[in-house]
């Protein structure tokens, strides 16, 4: 279809065809065209069917507020096409259709709405029971618009930006563009947003006079082009705000472009003041079959023809209440459609120049009427009726213009916490009182004097520009003055409805609730606007509200017994609109620690598992049991990557007294060169942590802890002695330093091949820490711990020197048969120890008493000062408390599955980890049993998943398994 | 929402940047551990204000001090 | 068939000056307490006081999941008798509440998770529970969108599958119990706010409320998140809550996509399609006690990069509504449900956390037996107050606790 070429407001380049697919067809649209203005312009009249009935649904506001267009554009479901600028070789799809949105399969469904009244499902479906799980399926087939393949991927660049700044002015209309120039005149930083790819908002399409031989559209260039000129100005188009916070946090999302490429952008923007200039949307008028496609609202035939250059008709019935309506059906009729009537429901009209206007064009004006059904579908024809209902006329028509006045975007301001109260003069819910920082301008206020919008502008930015220090007060009080001499809020209408049932008049298109609904709800007791929503459905589909918005809560205030106090706008919700999840996520990162080893563990064949924040080496190869690398640890020499431990510097003069508050044990009776073994309990004597202690020098002392208490220890420490006032200095070396566990017997021959010192049982053993020179040149402390009971060191070492340090041990351990050990094998090692990890064998229910290390508590320190003493001093002699134990399985040389539970008649524990011992060539485990299956010798049962009430027995056996006197971690 | 929090080293920031630590108790009672009533009424009771509390904060992702602030819990935001 | 629409919930009725009992708060564990008082333990000179309109707080603010794969022997039965009510309500009420008996797959990503999520499956089973453990693979055929590749930042090793559990139309709850409370005589007074309970020689005596003063012999305090505050502030009782903002969003509507409930305790997200085709994701709250119900920006990213790491298709899906509602967190993640302690006449039922909707008929149940019996049931017995000043916490998450409400 050719294109009205003269429009001076065209935003359409008609001299670059864009070709794209729909319904297996070619069709094609220009530069600057929308997928729905495009489909239009191709005689696309119905975009989709509706959720519930399966109505035909068209173009109506043009401005996404309702689900009539949402297609699926190249395998994403659910694109507003009215939003979505066209791009070449796009494939488009309608939605909810079984067959063509022209002939539809499911049209039928239109007829049963007498089935289906308000909340049918809940009384509905259930009787009998039996059919409910048949009937539901069918729901949910039924339900939903778009559809996703699972296999689909996103592919695009998806970007995001954080800045801050000091005004952010929403919305680029004539108030926000006067308002982001007068905050930024003062020498403040704005940033301004604006939903549609071009600035100019109600101005932007309009060829009427601003001022004398100035039109609208004219006044928008002329705005912005003075903001180009103000660098501290930066303005984002096809930018829609989605959500604001308190303290004026705003977030948005931008589309990408040819000058800045990428597809979408998620801004996240942190300002001092706020500006919402976001203007209005139309209110709907309701009628029977006021969604029909033909109906369509004033800006949606207006920007057809001026933005687009397409006819939206070829002959017109307007029933509206806004001078905008005249105006648009000025503009069109001098396009060149045939206006049939103009039916105004005012009985104050407007401005007599536009009304003498119409009579200039033959144009009949109808004062006090309105649309009462629209006929046809297509529409053929309308029947308009006086408001009380006693006249009745009909007139042929293939496009109605319908639209019940202005509503304004409150959206952004009842986000942002501004109270909002209805207005009696303008139909509006205007802003009743504001939070800090926090600026309405525009339209939205009710005001339709093109000055007086510019001039609510004016005084919003100075107002803004006060908030952050800057601007006058006289500048502000003068331009309070110039907007108290234009023309104030305009009367607006409140609620519109024409005199029927509403049988079939749409207060939601997206969730097809009708006028009828809503008085079935408020018969059934709900009173409330929110639970009226809930119930109905009504404003919860991809529309954001956009379309029932303030009708609603004025629809159930009029139709309510008492009721002017509920009369309040639902509650708006970010996202306003609708964003994409890929938008949210940005950019998706692999969040993982690695240590200095990384490469080299995965090298050597490492399986790598993400273990807290590290990704570490859990097996050596694919036999899970790792039975090589346990027999190469009792019987030789292996190496682990342990860097991931805590490691951490406290000093100073009150170092001691901090490490005496969180650890159970008595930190005083440190000795010099040996390391002391101690737990860390919380308030509840629940064992949160263990390592090792030593002191280097005079309130000098070096830590470790646990991996997963390797982030927060600092934290803890300063947490409890946050009262005292204490001098000492806490840094975390988890990442400073590589931890290498050099263990098995022949761990001492291959350590003393890299460090020329005195390494002896005599002179290094046990539990004694001292720090060498390895190489000759890498510093490193070692401790002699034996943790999977053999004899063992910690090689604690600076993280640049790990890897020369490994290579080394590595070298020197082959004729010993040195090899990589992972943290199975670990687990394995130190459970036949008896050792525990903690959160393996301990959990929220246990104290340290519990897990069998009370010993490690000193309870003659001072007891109130420890944390966790006060829970172990209640707790000590208590029965039926969960205790940890070993076990030995009975008759059987397969081990229950870690996590199975132990069980007499009732749960009494469960199984924390449980192998097959090659070294014991037994199966053995260590389970959390209630007091007193705890007992040596008791008898127990365990249920494993899936068992079928098979039980196996195991027997409570003394701990460590292996080495009961430690011979071997002390040679 | 979003919260900002006023740390004593490093100012106005994010409050994400922060880690909630508990009503302000005070220091423990004297009677701490005298009875388990006790202990239990400063280590787990809550008073759950709806209005302004005082309350300790870590900075987290900054400094690393704790410090107290006082917060509307109806609101989310910090008192200036 | 529909010609009639009457109230459900009947007339509102003239506040009285005396009743039975008196229950504070219309969310979902208040209406099944005065249902089943009301009903089954003929006790029908009851009221519900609620201060906004039924259904305000977490039971609309809900993702409706409903489960019964909890940790300890305590928990689990309460929710299964729970989840085995929904069938039976409806029919009692006569009120579709809509249960999708879709089953739930949690999400394990490492063997240490596999291992702790057997002891839950171990123990559903020995109390007859379904549950089973079952490998990614498994997982993927259940739900094709999933991405079980290794390349995200928890990669999926199986799930703990528990085909019992599903949706449940979370509104319908609130509007069938209040039908059928009313039916029964109960008293529901919406926009009325309790201001005081008064207590003589340790005995619950009134409440006062902005409508008038009540007498009753019997109080129920069950506000969802505003009990710990009204228990301070009324009665000097404090609770061991911290009461956390918890977010929920949902998508635009889909076509069926997601034929099971989906959690992640390390991504700390959960999805679900809701019978309308909406996909239902959440769980996130920010670790600092607030009683705004403001969503944030922060998690509704979150949100978005961790469940497109699980469902990567829903990149191309956009979020439609953010939602946040108040969790009454106590630090062992169990209720706390008491009566006639320290006070007669006084019973509570909080602390629900995030799992007050999956538990609310069972809870409604045994309190309402409570309540009227004055004797405590067995199967409450261990979520009383006293068990943090005894040392033994419920173990219901595996945790360790330390000095704030997220540890």
């Amino acid at each position: 279809m050719s294109r009205l070429q003269n429009q001076p407001t065209l935003r359409v380049d008609t001299n670059k065809p864009l070709s794209f697919t729909y319904k297996k067809k070619t069709f094609s649209g220009f530069k600057g065209d929308t997928v729905a203005s495009a489909l239009f312009s191709g005689g696309i009249r119905i975009f989709s069917r509706s959720l519930k009935y399966h109505r035909p649904r068209g173009l109506y506001s043009l401005d996404g507020e309702c689900s009539n267009t949402g297609m699926e554009v190249n395998g994403i479901p659910n694109v507003n096409a009215e939003k979505t600028l066209l791009e070449k070789g796009m494939q488009v799809k309608a939605q909810n259709v079984k067959g063509s949105p022209e002939l539809d399969a499911m049209g039928f469904m239109d007829s049963l709405d007498r089935a289906m009244p308000a909340g049918f499902y809940y009384r509905t479906m259930h009787k009998p029971a039996r059919i409910w799980p048949i009937a539901l399926q069918q729901v949910r087939k039924a339900a939903g618009l778009g559809k996703i393949s699972p296999d689909f991927r996103m592919t695009g660049e998806f970007d995001e930006i954080f800045p801050t700044t000091d005004v952010c002015v929403i919305g680029g209309g004539p108030s926000g563009m006067t308002a982001a120039i007068a905050a930024a005149e003062t020498g403040l930083r704005v940033i301004l947003l604006e939903a549609r790819p071009w600035l100019g908002g109600f101005f932007d399409y309009r060829q009427s006079e601003f001022s004398r031989d100035l039109p609208h559209y004219q006044r928008a260039r002329e705005l912005e082009a003075r903001m180009q000129t103000l660098p501290n100005i930066r303005v984002f188009t096809h930018t829609a705000m989605v959500g604001a916070y308190s303290n004026n946090l705003v977030t948005a999302f931008q589309i990408g472009n040819e000058k800045d490429p990428f597809d979408e952008r998620y801004l996240e923007i942190r300002a001092q003041s706020m500006i919402v200039a976001t203007g209005c949307i139309e209110r709907p008028l309701l009628f029977e079959n006021n969604e029909r496609p033909g109906v369509m609202q004033i800006a949606c035939a207006h920007r057809l023809a001026n933005t687009y250059g397409i006819l939206p008709g070829k002959r017109a019935v307007f029933s509206v209440a806004h001078d905008l309506g005249i105006e648009a059906a000025l503009d069109l009729f001098d396009a060149g459609i045939e206006i049939a009537a103009v039916a105004d429901i005012r009985d104050n009209p407007s401005h007599a120049a536009l009304v003498s206007e119409l009579e200039q064009r033959e144009i009949p004006y109808l004062k006090g009427w309105v649309a009462r059904e629209a006929l046809g579908a297509p529409l053929k024809s309308v029947s308009l009726t006086t408001l009380q209902g006693t006249f009745e006329k009909k007139l042929e028509c293939d496009l109605l213009v319908a639209s019940a006045g202005m509503t304004p975007v409150t959206g952004p301001l009842s986000m942002a916490q501004a109270e909002l109260a209805f207005d009696q003069h303008t139909g509006f819910f205007l802003p009743k009182s504001l939070p800090v920082g926090v600026y309405a301008a525009g339209r939205l206020l009710g005001l339709n004097d093109s000055r007086a919008i510019e001039a609510s502008g004016q005084v919003a930015g100075l107002s803004a520009a006060l908030n952050c220090g800057k601007a006058s007060a006289q500048a502000l009080k003068d331009a309070q003055e110039m907007l108290a001499g234009r023309p104030q809020a305009e009367r607006g209408c409140n609620l519109v409805m024409a005199p029927v049932k509403g049988r079939k008049a749409f207060i939601c298109f997206d969730e097809d609730t009708t006028v009828k609904n809503i008085k079935q709800a408020i018969d059934m007791g709900f009173d409330a606007t929110e639970l009226i929503k809930r119930f109905t459905a009504a404003g919860t589909g991809p529309g954001q509200s956009g379309i029932p918005g303030h009708n609603l809560p004025l629809l159930v205030a009029q139709h309510h017994t008492d009721h002017g106090a509920l009369t309040r706008p639902t509650t708006m919700r970010a996202p306003l609109v609708p964003t994409l999840m890929a938008t949210y996520a940005g950019t998706n990162h692999l969040m993982s620690k690695r240590t200095p080893m990384h490469e080299r563990q995965k090298q050597d064949g490492g399986v790598m598992r993400k273990i807290g924040v590290w990704n570490r080496a859990r097996y050596f190869s694919d036999d899970f049991s790792c039975r090589r690398e346990i027999e190469n640890i009792r019987n030789n020499v292996g190496m682990l990557d342990a860097t991931t431990l805590g490691k951490f510097r406290i000093f100073g003069p009150d170092a001691l007294k901090a490490l005496q508050r969180v650890y159970v044990g008595d930190m005083a009776k440190i000795s010099p060169g040996k390391i002391k073994y101690s737990a860390m309990c919380n308030e509840d004597g629940c064992i949160i942590d263990d390592g090792v202690v030593v002191q280097r020098g005079e309130n000098d002392y070096y830590f470790t802890t646990s991996t997963a208490r390797a982030g927060i220890t600092v934290e803890w420490i300063r947490y409890h002695t946050r009262y005292d006032g204490w001098d000492f200095n806490l840094v975390n070396l988890t990442d400073a330093f590589g931890v290498i566990n050099l263990a098995g017997p022949k761990a001492r021959e291959v350590l003393s091949e890299v460090i020329d010192a005195d390494i002896s049982n005599a002179a290094f053993p046990f539990a004694a820490y001292q720090e060498f020179t390895a190489l000759d040149t890498i510093p490193v402390r070692i401790m002699r711990l034996g943790f999977v009971g053999e004899l063992s060191y910690e090689l604690h070492v600076p993280g640049s020197w790990m890897e020369t340090l490994w290579d080394a041990l590595s070298e020197a351990g082959k004729p010993f048969g040195i090899a990589n050990f992972g943290l199975e094998t670990q687990n394995v090692l130190r459970m036949e120890k008896g050792h525990l990890i903690i959160g393996s064998e301990s959990e929220q229910r246990t104290t340290l008493h519990d897990v069998g290390l009370g010993g490690l508590w000193d309870r003659n320190k001072p007891a109130v000062d420890t944390v966790g003493a006060v829970a172990l001093q209640q707790t000590e002699n208590q029965e039926k408390r969960l205790k940890l134990v070993g076990f030995k399985m009975k008759n059987t040389r397969t081990p229950p599955k870690d996590g199975s539970i132990v069980v007499d008649d009732r749960i009494r524990g469960h199984v924390c980890i449980a192998r097959y011992s090659h070294t014991l060539q037994e199966a053995v485990g260590m389970a959390l049993v209630e007091d007193p299956l705890h007992a040596v010798g008791t008898e127990i049962s365990i249920y494993e998943d899936e068992c079928q009430g098979q039980l196996v027995s195991a027997t409570v056996v003394p701990m460590p398994f292996y080495d009961p006197k430690g011979e071997r971690l002390r040679s | 929402m979003a919260l900002t929090l006023t740390c004593p080293v490093c100012g106005k920031r994010n409050g994400y940047e922060f880690r909630y630590g508990g009503e302000d108790k005070g220091p423990k009672p004297d009677d701490f551990g005298s009875s388990p009533e006790t202990w239990c009424d400063y280590v787990h009771m809550n008073r759950c204000v709806a209005g302004i509390q005082k309350e300790w904060w870590c900075h987290r992702d900054g400094c690393g001090v704790w410090f107290t602030t006082h917060r509307d819990t109806l609101k989310n935001l910090e008192m200036e | 068939m529909f010609d009639r629409h009457k109230p459900l919930w009947g007339k509102p009725p003239a506040l009285k000056q005396s009743y039975d009992a008196v229950i504070i708060g219309g969310g979902l564990h208040g209406l099944a307490t005065a249902y089943f008082l009301a009903r089954h333990q003929g006790m029908q000179n009851i009221a519900v006081i609620e201060k906004k309109y039924i259904g305000f707080g977490g039971a609309g603010r809900n993702t409706a999941i409903v489960r019964a794969n909890q940790r300890t022997q305590q928990n689990v039965p309460l929710y299964k008798e729970a989840l085995d009510l929904w069938p039976v309500l409806t029919k009692e009420l006569d009120y579709n509440l809509m249960f999708f008996n879709c089953g739930n797959l949690n999400l394990l990503h490492s063997e240490a998770a596999m291992s702790a999520a057997r002891m839950n499956i171990a123990s559903a089973q020995f109390q007859g529970v379904e549950s089973h453990l079952i490998d990614a693979k498994t997982c993927k055929e259940m739900m094709p969108a999933l991405n079980i590749a290794e390349d995200i930042t928890y990669p999926i090793f199986g799930a703990m599958f528990h085909p019992p559990g599903g949706i449940v139309r979370h509104d319908a709850v609130v509007w069938g119990l209040a039908k059928g409370a009313a039916k029964y005589g109960c008293h529901i007074h919406q926009h009325t706010e309790v201001t005081g309970i008064n207590v003589e020689n340790g005995k619950i005596v009134s409440v006062d409320t902005d409508q008038g003063k009540i007498n009753t012999p019997r109080v129920l305090l069950t506000a969802g998140g505003y009990s710990a505050a009204l228990s301070y502030h009324m009665l000097g009782i404090k609770l061991p809550i911290s009461v956390l903002n918890i977010q929920a969003m949902v998508t635009q509507p889909l076509k069926p996509l997601l034929n099971h409930v989906i959690s992640s305790g390390a991504y700390h997200a959960y999805a679900n399609q809701t019978l309308k085709g909406e996909i239902a994701t959440g769980a996130h709250m920010d670790a600092w006690p607030n009683y705004t119900t403001q969503t944030t920006a922060y998690y509704i990213r979150h949100q978005a990069q961790a469940i497109t790491e699980m469902l990567p298709c829903l990149k191309g899906v956009k979020f439609m509504r953010h939602w946040s509602g108040l969790a009454d967190m106590t630090p062992d993640m169990a209720p706390i449900m008491d009566g006639n302690h320290p006070i007669e006449g006084y019973y509570m039922n909080c602390g629900w956390g995030y799992f007050g909707f999956k538990s609310c008929t069972a809870t409604g149940k045994y309190m309402a037996q409570f309540m009227a019996t004055d004797e405590c049931p067995e199967i409450l017995k261990p979520f009383h107050l006293g068990r943090y000043a005894e040392h033994r916490l419920m173990g219901e998450t595996a945790a360790l606790v330390t000095y704030s409400p997220d540890n």
